[in-house]
């Protein structure tokens, strides 16, 4: 068998590409004893000479932090391949060329296949392959291995490698401190027969990596000698430093081999990004310019959502809804069956329906911001205010998610370490409207402010966020005190948004919003509709009906904030179950005041404006979900909590909806 | 570079990988690679947020509008932490 050389590279480098243009069908894989990462073995025949080549797997380093790192390592270290190719992606030389430098610091045979110089060309990257090759002391050859250009040169200098001493010099200084105490340890090392590079051990012993650390274990004579041991305890005492140092010395390595020998175009100085995110992230103005952002998400979901297609959308339900109830009656389906399906479903779900079109709208504009990148840069705006407060400004990142659902936003507490500022997060997270409370909204909104949705929209999540903040404050000077932890935020790059990719999925996501909902809506109704009609003999949705007394039981409680009703009582409690209930059960509900009418006009003539917003900050405030409940009860493991969660909110929203109504009153509003 | 890098981010609130390249003057792949550096070398911990609402959205009827597009943050560990405190002193 001929001689051996190895492949290494980054992922992406082109290294399969060149493989198997080196060794055509001449290969097998199998497998890397020990690990899953596959082993490909193939040959290459040159001059008469037959090659075998081994691909590696692809590697940024070649430390233990993987396992693909720890193949490539040990079968350049122990496998005894007579050259190594590194495959070097030629667009992105720094980031590769970290690689060649921990190569030539094993000291093992290395020539470089600067490859994707074709793609380097087209972004205006040339360079001087000769001062580089000399730089780095070992052969650079530019290779375009898709189209197989380069690859006799790539074997000749590989047979003249194997052939040849070892690399030539390249100067890497670590800085003088490491460096003097790399010659003692090589010096020191050199004593035991060890069969790996005494550099590149040396290095490793610096930097503290296991696998260097157990050989320096395993050798006794070392081990025996009290100089060595002062000497080695010393080296650990400083092993951050060294590690920094070492790993900077690669880069800056680096950096002097590609300056001078690298041309590319300038990047602009300053980009639109930073721009972009000077103003967004501003001290002063991020934080208007989040509420302006919010605001016309919301105008437009009400321009868009409602005027251009709601209209039609409520009118085929209503229309949908006459069809089958005449057809119920024709057939002279039972009573229960005709009520049931008519109050209880198409009265309850029918309202949904006809919100659907605003609710995909206000998803599609709110993921369209998330896509691009702006929620990060909102979510840095409020750090500064969250701060304030005394909590750590990736509590708003759960509250994000809140906005969705609690349930996944109390979850995403999680990722806060410190338990005060977890506490809280999960205390504040219901305060954050979620997207089944929308419904809710929607109705008044429409029974009252209809050419002011958006604005009333706004207003509600504002409020939402300004009682989590000062529930927030109070929370962290009361009941859970201590330092805000420090973090820092990643801002990610801006993206175009895929608006292509939101419409696409807009009819799965109507279609599946539709089938969840409606079994949630479904469940809840069911029951209370059984509840509506019992005892037999009462009038059905009466005041009589079990529903009925139990809601007129609660009903005086709402008295204060304007809204006493059994059936608003009963709509919110149906909301403690599930809060896409609420509108659906009052849909039921009221379906006996008025028979047949729409909630909408129902409602108009039950509440006024004034009640209706109390009733909307209630709704927004109140206790939360079950499933939000039960969650927090897990992330907080404790029931105490959860129940505190689940009350104190239902006193802060009573409280609150008492509050508009009375000072409101007295204000003259109606 | 790692220092430098770890210092600024010592100092910072955000980060913007495409500010700190344009900053030192570096590719920005670069600046990736060493974050990448200083999260294995234990300075930096990466906080990719919750990547996924499969498991608690469950039945959720907004799941499917659910976007998950995680926002990262960045700790100095106590490694870190440790290291820039005795760099300035
Ligand atoms: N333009 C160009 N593309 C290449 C070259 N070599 C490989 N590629 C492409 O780069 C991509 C990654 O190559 P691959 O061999 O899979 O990379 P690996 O991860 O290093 O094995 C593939 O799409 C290749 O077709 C090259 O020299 N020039």
């Amino acid at each position: 068998m001929g001689n051996t050389i190895a492949l290494v590279g980054n992922p992406n480098s082109g290294k399969t590409t060149l493989f198997n243009a080196l060794t055509g069908s001449n290969q097998h894989v199998g497998n890397w004893p020990g690990v899953t990462v596959e082993r490909k073995e193939g040959e290459v025949r040159f001059r008469d000479k037959v090659y075998k080549v081994v691909d590696l797997p692809g590697t940024y380093s070649l430390g233990a932090f993987s396992e693909d790192e720890m193949v490539a390592r040990d079968y350049i270290l122990t496998g005894n391949p007579d050259v190594v190719i590194n495959v070097v992606d030629a667009t992105n030389l720094e980031r590769n060329l970290y690689l060649t430098t921990q190569l030539l610091e094993m000291g093992v045979k290395v020539i470089v296949a600067l490859n994707m110089v074709d793609e380097a060309e087209s972004k205006e990257i040339y360079f001087d392959v000769k001062a580089l090759s000399g730089r780095l002391g070992i052969p650079v050859i530019p290779t375009i291995a898709c189209r197989r250009q380069g690859l006799d040169d790539l074997l000749a200098a590989a047979s003249i490698k194997i052939d040849s001493a070892k690399n030539g010099q390249f100067a890497i200084s670590y800085g003088e401190s490491i460096d003097t105490k790399l010659i003692t340890l090589k010096s020191y090392l050199s004593k035991s027969e060890l069969a790996i590079p005494l550099n590149w051990l040396a290095i490793k012993v610096l930097e503290g990596e296991e696998y260097a650390l157990r050989i320096i274990k395993e050798q006794e004579a070392l081990q025996g000698s009290t100089d060595f041991r002062s000497f080695y305890e010393e080296l650990a005492v400083h092993r951050d430093e060294y590690q920094l140092d070492i790993v900077d010395a690669r880069y800056n390595f680096v950096n002097t081999i590609v300056k001078g020998t690298v041309s590319r175009p300038a990047e602009p100085k300053t980009t639109w990004t930073d721009k972009a995110d000077d103003i967004l992230t501003h001290k002063i103005w991020g934080l208007p310019i989040f509420a302006a952002i919010m605001l016309i998400v919301f105008q437009l979901t009400f321009a868009i959502g409602e005027d251009v297609l709601g209209e039609s959308m409520a009118e085929g339900i209503e229309a949908l809804g006459e069809i089958i109830k005449s057809g119920l009656v024709s057939i002279s389906a039972p009573w229960w069956v005709t009520g049931f399906v008519t109050e209880g479903i198409i009265a309850g779900l029918g309202e949904i329906i006809g919100f659907i079109p605003l609710i995909l709208v206000l998803y599609l504009l709110l993921g369209l911001l998330e896509d691009s990148g702006y929620m990060a840069r909102a979510a840095y705006v409020m750090d500064n205010i969250m701060r304030a407060v005394g909590l750590q400004g990736k509590t708003f990142i759960s509250m994000i998610v809140g906005f969705g659902c609690n349930v996944p936003g109390v979850m995403s507490t999680r990722t806060l370490e410190n338990r005060k500022d977890r506490m809280i997060a999960i205390l504040i997270n219901p305060f954050m409207s979620c997207g089944a409370k929308i419904p809710i909204y929607l109705v008044f909104i429409a029974a009252f402010f209809p050419k002011h949705g958006g604005l009333v929209l706004f207003s509600i999540y504002f409020l939402g966020i300004l009682m989590a903040l000062i529930m927030a404050k109070i929370f962290s000077k009361t009941l859970f005190t201590g330092e805000v932890s420090h973090f820092i935020m990643e801002l990610p790059p801006y993206r175009k948004p895929t608006l292509r990719n939101v419409i696409r999925n807009m009819w799965d996501n109507v279609s599946e919003f539709l089938v969840r909902a409606g079994t949630i809506i479904l469940t809840v109704v069911s029951a209370l509709w059984i509840l509506a009609v019992l005892p037999v003999g009462v009038e059905a949705y009466g005041p009589e009906s079990i529903l009925g007394r139990v809601g007129s039981l609660i009903a005086p409680i709402f008295k204060p904030a304007g809204f006493g009703t059994w059936q608003a009582a009963v709509g919110l409690f149906s909301g403690i179950a599930a809060k896409e209930a609420v509108v659906a059960t009052l849909g039921m509900v009221y379906a006996g005041v008025s028979e047949g009418a729409e909630l909408v006009s129902t409602i108009r003539s039950v509440f006024t404006p004034l009640t209706a917003v109390a009733f909307m900050v209630m709704t927004l405030l109140y206790t939360p979900c079950a499933a939000t409940i039960a969650m927090i009860k897990k992330e907080t493991g404790s029931v105490k909590w959860a129940t505190f969660a689940a009350t104190y909110t239902f006193a802060l929203g009573w409280l609150m909806a008492v509050l508009v109504f009375q000072i409101g009153s007295l204000l003259g509003f109606a | 570079m790692l220092k430098e890098l770890l210092v600024e981010i010592g100092r910072a609130d955000y980060i913007s990988k495409y500010m700190l390249a344009s900053k030192m003057n570096q590719p920005l792949g670069l600046i990736e690679d060493v974050f990448t550096q200083l999260i294995r070398l234990g300075f930096l911990e990466e906080d990719e947020g919750l990547s996924t609402c499969d498991l608690p959205c469950g039945r959720c009827p907004y799941a499917s509008m659910c976007n998950t597009n995680p926002i990262k943050t960045i700790n100095l560990t106590k490694k870190g932490q440790d290291y820039l405190t005795s760099l300035l002193n």
